[in-house]
């Protein structure tokens, strides 16, 4: 039961059951309010019958040419309302917008490399494997750039995988 | 940064690039280097002197920063021939930002915007200026000019945001909405509309003046298709028709969201609520952003005739059955609820049947009973049902769980449901204490019975029945709760600890563990597990709540001192760059957020946790340098005497204060931080229910705002009576040089005046109940529940005494010393009396005694400080003989006797704390064990057995490698082992602090 709108700054103050899981960071306040105030459209909340928060999707648009893209900055969700799908409708939402609005080509995200679970979640949602980021995380772990091509990538180029993994200084955005 | 200079201020971008370049990698010194031979080029260049003040700065010289920007500044004002650009302004600007003088920079934008009347990019910083000093108005005037000059729709829509913030968050007047709007009808006229945000905000801004009509016929215009995706343009129609009064209207649109979107609840509250015409719902989408928001579903009842409303709910069941038949996964749940509250309303409308309400209960059970939202999504149709139906309810909950055949992990979850039912019914609170724990047995079992499910399970993924651990130990809390046996609070630990062996990254378990620490005097344990949680950024303000309170009546000064430093910086940081993010909402036309931003920090800015945490940071400070009147003087000094927090208290009343903690993340036994049920005898079924939580709340709120009226008296007060113990003796002030302003000594007493009238009684009144109860007329219980602030009282008023004579009179000039010393060593007496040995006390009252000894204990040796260091008068030589003489005499006499007295209390509580000291870690760790062990049918360690034989086992089910390591290395007596040491941690803090004491006593008596 998903109520999604919009997320708010007054969410920041009711999302502790989602946040104190170990797996989802607490940014600063200025990476939140950065993201709500350049890509409104891409932070989304879903609220349960109560006004409980289940869970939030965060993310950007970005990118030139045939890499414009939609990106997952993160996804996550309160153990209470977790292996009920609720990733899946963020992640649609997110990747519709940067679709039908953006027309972008397709959606990134970066996932630990052993975060097993995840993968597995993002491989169930069509995400392929584009590429190993070595040492991406805190230059201790590497990490995986997953994609999804959207409708505007008709030949679906953009999630080729790349036969080499690369490191984080060869990345286009950051 | 570099790359975006070119030519700046007439200097070649080569020369200034090595700076930036030195500045980007942190290498000041090198830039300073290069900033000598670029001013000698260029001596009269304002860039080149903001560049070399922004080096400065960032090294750390903040005055010879501030010069230099002063000389650029006058550069800029004075020498014609210098070029003004953006780039050198805004250099300076960083500057003057970073050395807190915002006006400055304004000022310079304010006098190069005048030079050059059209430099957009001036206009531009001026704005940026005024958005950093939250001048609305003005922001507004140089909107519109830009405005005015190149008729872009983003400077308008500054403005028409400039404007909102002046009605929204300043003294702006509605009327002025009606001047925005004006603004944006001609710009529409003359050039249409091209931004959603700017749609969006014209459509707030009508809505805020209830123009309803206007906003529809807008949105259902050609500017509506600015909102691509339907249902968001389809969910703001309903707001609008809504609000409006259209219900009908209303009703269809909210039902076209619903056959787009059917599991959107919120959609389906806002359709039942127009279909049935009640009030609530016609305010829709005015969001309420309490952190307790209250259920939009309650008490609404429909004014429509039986009739039309059973018309009106055949209609909301047959879409209702539409979206069930259209729905195509099983994952949709909101049609499934909305038949439990179409039932619901029902019998609010009093046509209902109880029965068909708990039909669609089941229904729901069916499909979604194993999800562990179940029962968070039903709890508001629970409260409806009156006891038997409560009763009957579960009954056939329980038979659903043995009847749908299913997967094991179902079947686990279903169970689960139905214990968490049984809480919010209120039934585990009524159950006899051994179905209490045979319950709790049960919860454990099925918890290890099903680790097995979990053993393929990632380290990092929630295993199935969790929830089970939190429940027993709810369970098991209530249990010591009513029967006050230790055993049953061990047990709640164990449990807690055993599944955190088994995965540790489960934060419920942490947060009761750690309020269970906290309550058995484990304080450092209690934060070692708080600290685990990485509460950060904005969970600082809605989680801190979790251990500040404890922490700051604690002797943990170094720890308190760390949560509260980090704390404030978050808070002060983002109150410095929130500003700088609003200008980058307006930057990237998300107009909307630019108001949510402001309100946001106004909202921080109001928090009652943020005001305590400054008061408590000062209050914490002067305790630690109590015992050097110097130091403490130095302390005051820095807190301007304590002026400021004065100010804040008379203003508290009037300020509109927020309440940020997220409290649903409470134990239920500490619903608020004042309040801990375990505290308080069991009355049967006085739980915590969730209108009593609310008035919890109201009253808990209420308190802080006379807390905070309260606290920030202190400084002042602590400050007034060292200035008037040190005048008790005009005599010796004279001797010193010092004259002495009577002024303070009135302060002091308006200040106590306040004190008491805060406490609840006049100033003659508060004395007189201290004649009484330090004569033994009174019964001390009057002070009980402010007995710390009570002692502040009578210390200070000691203190004024001292110099107004006016207490107690000339026949008894300081009585009020006798008195002071009498009841601080009676209540130390009393409370170091009432203790229990700590490993067996849980809930015993130390908090308080730390308070005591480290506020008006300290207090007083202060004002004992300062009434010595006035009788010792330095440099002069005393005079021999006279009245004078004699008074010295005397009052030495009473300082000698003062002293005496204190170390004796203090000394009380030393006695005490070696006794707690010295037994052996054993000893106590086996008393908490054998709480355990108690071989009876009755009483605790059934729930510990569960798990001991679990873990001693070596059974042939198969856990996984995981489990199975877990389970080994888990050990009670490790457990049980960390409380001791835990608590002799806090007492070992707690003696250094009394040792201190003693010691500057002695020093000072010496001394005299």
């Amino acid at each position: 039961m998903t109520t999604i709108r919009r997320f708010s700054c007054n969410d920041l103050l009711r999302f502790a059951s989602v946040n104190l899981d170990h797996l989802t960071e607490t940014f600063n306040m200025s990476f939140y309010m950065t993201y709500m105030a350049r890509w409104p459209d891409y932070f989304h909340v879903a609220e349960a019958p109560g006004g409980k928060i289940m869970g939030y999707i965060m993310g950007k648009v970005e990118g030139q040419g045939e890499s414009w893209h939609g990106h997952v900055t993160a996804v996550t969700v309160a153990p209470e309302y977790r292996r009920q799908q609720l990733a899946k409708k963020l992640m649609n939402l997110l990747e519709d917008v940067s679709d039908k609005i953006d027309k972008a080509y397709f959606v990134d995200l970066f996932v630990r490399a052993s975060n097993t679970p995840a993968i597995k979640m993002y491989e169930k949602l069509d995400y392929v494997i584009y590429r190993r980021v070595l040492r991406y995380y805190s230059g201790e772990e590497d990490g995986l750039d997953m994609r999804k091509a959207l409708s505007r990538d008709v030949e679906r180029k953009s999630i080729i995988p790349l036969k080499r993994p690369v490191t984080p200084d060869e990345l286009e955005y950051d | 940064m570099a790359s975006k200079f070119g030519l700046a201020g007439g200097i070649p971008e080569r020369r200034v690039r090595p700076i930036w370049d030195a500045i980007d990698s942190r290498q000041f010194k090198n830039a300073l280097k290069h900033c000598t031979p670029l001013l000698s080029k260029y001596p009269n260049s304002p860039y080149a002197l903001a560049l070399k003040a922004l080096v400065l700065e960032r090294m750390g010289k903040a005055e010879e920063a501030f010069s230099v920007c002063l000389n650029a500044k006058e550069l800029l004002y004075t020498n014609d021939s210098v070029l003004i650009d953006d780039l050198t302004l805004s250099t300076l600007q960083i500057v003057f930002q970073r050395l807190d003088h915002l006006d400055m920079a304004t000022s310079c934008y304010e006098y190069a915007c005048g030079k050059f009347p059209s430099n957009l990019d001036l206009m531009m910083g001026l704005f940026n200026c005024y958005v950093r000093e939250y001048s609305f108005v003005k922001q507004q005037q140089i909107a519109i000019k830009m405005y005015k000059i190149v008729g872009e729709e983003r400077f308008l829509l500054w403005a028409v945001c400039s404007i909102q913030l002046q009605v929204l968050c300043g003294n702006g007047r509605e009327k002025l909405l009606h001047l925005a709007e004006g603004l944006l009808k001609k710009h529409i006229a003359s050039h249409s509309l091209h931004e959603p945000e700017a749609l969006i905000v014209y459509i707030s801004l009508l809505e805020q003046q209830s123009k309803y009509g206007d906003a529809l016929e807008l949105l259902t215009g050609k500017f509506g298709s600015l909102i691509m995706t339907e249902v968001d343009r389809l969910r703001l129609q309903g707001r609008l028709l809504a609000r409006g009064g259209d219900c009908a209207a209303a009703t269809s649109i909210f039902q076209k969201v619903l056959e787009l979107c059917p599991d959107d609840w919120e959609c389906f509250l806002h359709y039942l609520g127009c279909l049935l015409e009640d009030a609530g719902s016609l305010c829709v989408g005015t969001k309420n952003d309490s952190t307790y928001p209250l259920k939009s579903m309650d008490s609404q009842v429909s004014h429509l005739t039986d009739e039309a409303f059973g018309s009106r709910l055949s209609n909301a069941s047959s879409l209702v059955q539409k979206l069930l038949t259209e729905a195509s996964d099983d994952t949709v749940r909101c049609p499934y609820l909305a038949n439990i509250e179409i039932e619901r309303r029902k019998l609010l409308h009093g046509k209902g049947d109880a029965n068909k309400l708990t039909e669609a209960l089941i229904e729901y059970f069916f499909r979604f009973g194993h999800l562990a939202c179940f029962a968070s999504d039903v709890e508001t149709f629970l409260h409806i049902l009156d006891l038997d139906k409560k009763t009957q309810l579960l009954e056939k909950l329980m038979e659903c769980c043995e009847r749908i055949p299913t997967n094991p992990r179902k079947t686990l979850g279903q169970h689960i449901t139905v214990f968490k039912i049984q809480n919010i019914v209120g039934s585990m609170f009524t159950l006899p204490l051994n179905e209490l724990e045979t319950t709790a047995v049960k919860m454990t079992q099925l918890y290890c019975e099903n680790l097995p499910l979990s053993k393929d399970l990632d380290a990092q993924e929630s295993m199935y029945g969790e929830d089970l651990l939190s429940m027993a130990c709810n369970l098991l809390v209530q249990l010591f709760w009513r029967t006050r046996h230790i055993g049953y609070l061990v047990e709640s630990i164990m449990i807690l600890e055993f599944g955190l062996a088994v995965r540790r990254h489960i934060w419920q378990y942490k947060i009761l563990l750690l309020h269970l620490y906290s309550h058995w005097s484990s304080l450092p344990l209690a934060y070692e597990w708080y600290k685990t949680l990485d509460v950060k950024n904005i969970l600082l303000e809605s989680v801190s709540h979790h251990i500040l309170p404890q922490m700051l009546s604690s002797p943990l000064w170094a720890d308190s001192t760390d949560i509260l430093r980090d704390y404030l910086r978050f808070m002060d940081d983002h109150f410095r760059e929130s500003a700088d993010l609003t200008f980058l909402a307006y930057r990237h036309r998300s107009y909307s957020k630019v108001i949510e931003f402001v309100q946001f920090k106004e909202r921080l800015q109001q928090s009652s946790q943020y005001m305590m945490a400054k008061i408590e940071k000062s209050i914490l400070q002067l305790k630690q340098k109590a015992n050097n009147i110097e130091e403490e003087e130095g302390i005051l000094e820095s807190l301007k005497h304590g002026v400021q927090f004065l100010e804040l208290s008379d203003e508290i009343g009037s300020k509109s204060l927020t309440f940020n903690e997220e409290l649903q993340l409470r134990p239920w036994w500490t619903p608020t931080c004042d309040k801990n049920y375990l505290l308080e005898p069991f009355e049967g079924s006085s739980y915590c229910t969730q209108e009593t939580l609310h008035d919890q709340i109201k009253q808990s709120q209420a308190k802080v705002v006379k807390t905070i009226e309260k606290r920030s008296l202190l400084p002042r007060m602590v400050y007034l009576s060292i200035q008037c113990a040190s005048s008790s003796f005009k005599e010796s002030v004279e001797a010193n040089g010092v004259v002495f302003d009577p002024k303070l000594s009135s302060e002091l007493r308006l200040l106590l005046d306040r004190y008491a009238n805060i406490l609840g009684f006049s100033f003659q009144d508060a004395v007189g109940l201290a004649f009484d109860i330090s004569s033994g007329l009174k019964d001390s219980e009057a002070w009980s529940c402010n007995l710390i602030d009570w002692m502040n009282f009578l210390v200070f008023l000691n203190a004024w005494n001292l110099y107004s004579h006016e207490v107690d009179g000339d026949s008894n000039r300081h009585g009020t010393w006798l008195i002071v010393n009498s009841i601080l060593k009676k209540y130390i007496l009393d409370k170091v009396g009432s203790m229990g040995p700590l490993e067996s006390s849980p809930g015993c009252d130390l908090p308080n005694l730390v308070l005591l000894v480290t506020e008006p204990i300290a207090w007083h040796i202060l004002v004992i400080q300062s009434c010595a260091r006035s009788l010792v008068p330095s440099g002069k030589r005393k005079k021999k003989g006279g009245p004078a003489e004699n008074f010295n005499v005397q009052l030495s006499q009473e300082l000698q006797e003062s002293i005496l007295s204190v170390c004796e209390t203090i000394e009380l509580v030393r006695q005490w704390l070696n006794q707690q000291i010295i037994k052996s870690d054993d000893y106590k760790s086996e008393s908490i064990l054998s709480s355990l062990l108690e071989d009876k049918e009755e009483g605790p360690g059934k729930v510990y057995r569960v798990l001991e034989s679990l873990t001693s086992s070596t059974s042939d089910v198969d856990f996984g490698d995981r489990i199975t390591r877990a389970l080994q290395s888990w050990s009670a007596t490790v457990i049980s082992r960390k409380i001791i040491c835990s608590q002799r941690t806090a007492l070992s803090n707690f003696l250094k602090i009394c040792d201190s004491k003693i010691k500057s006593l002695q020093a000072l008596k010496a001394h005299l």
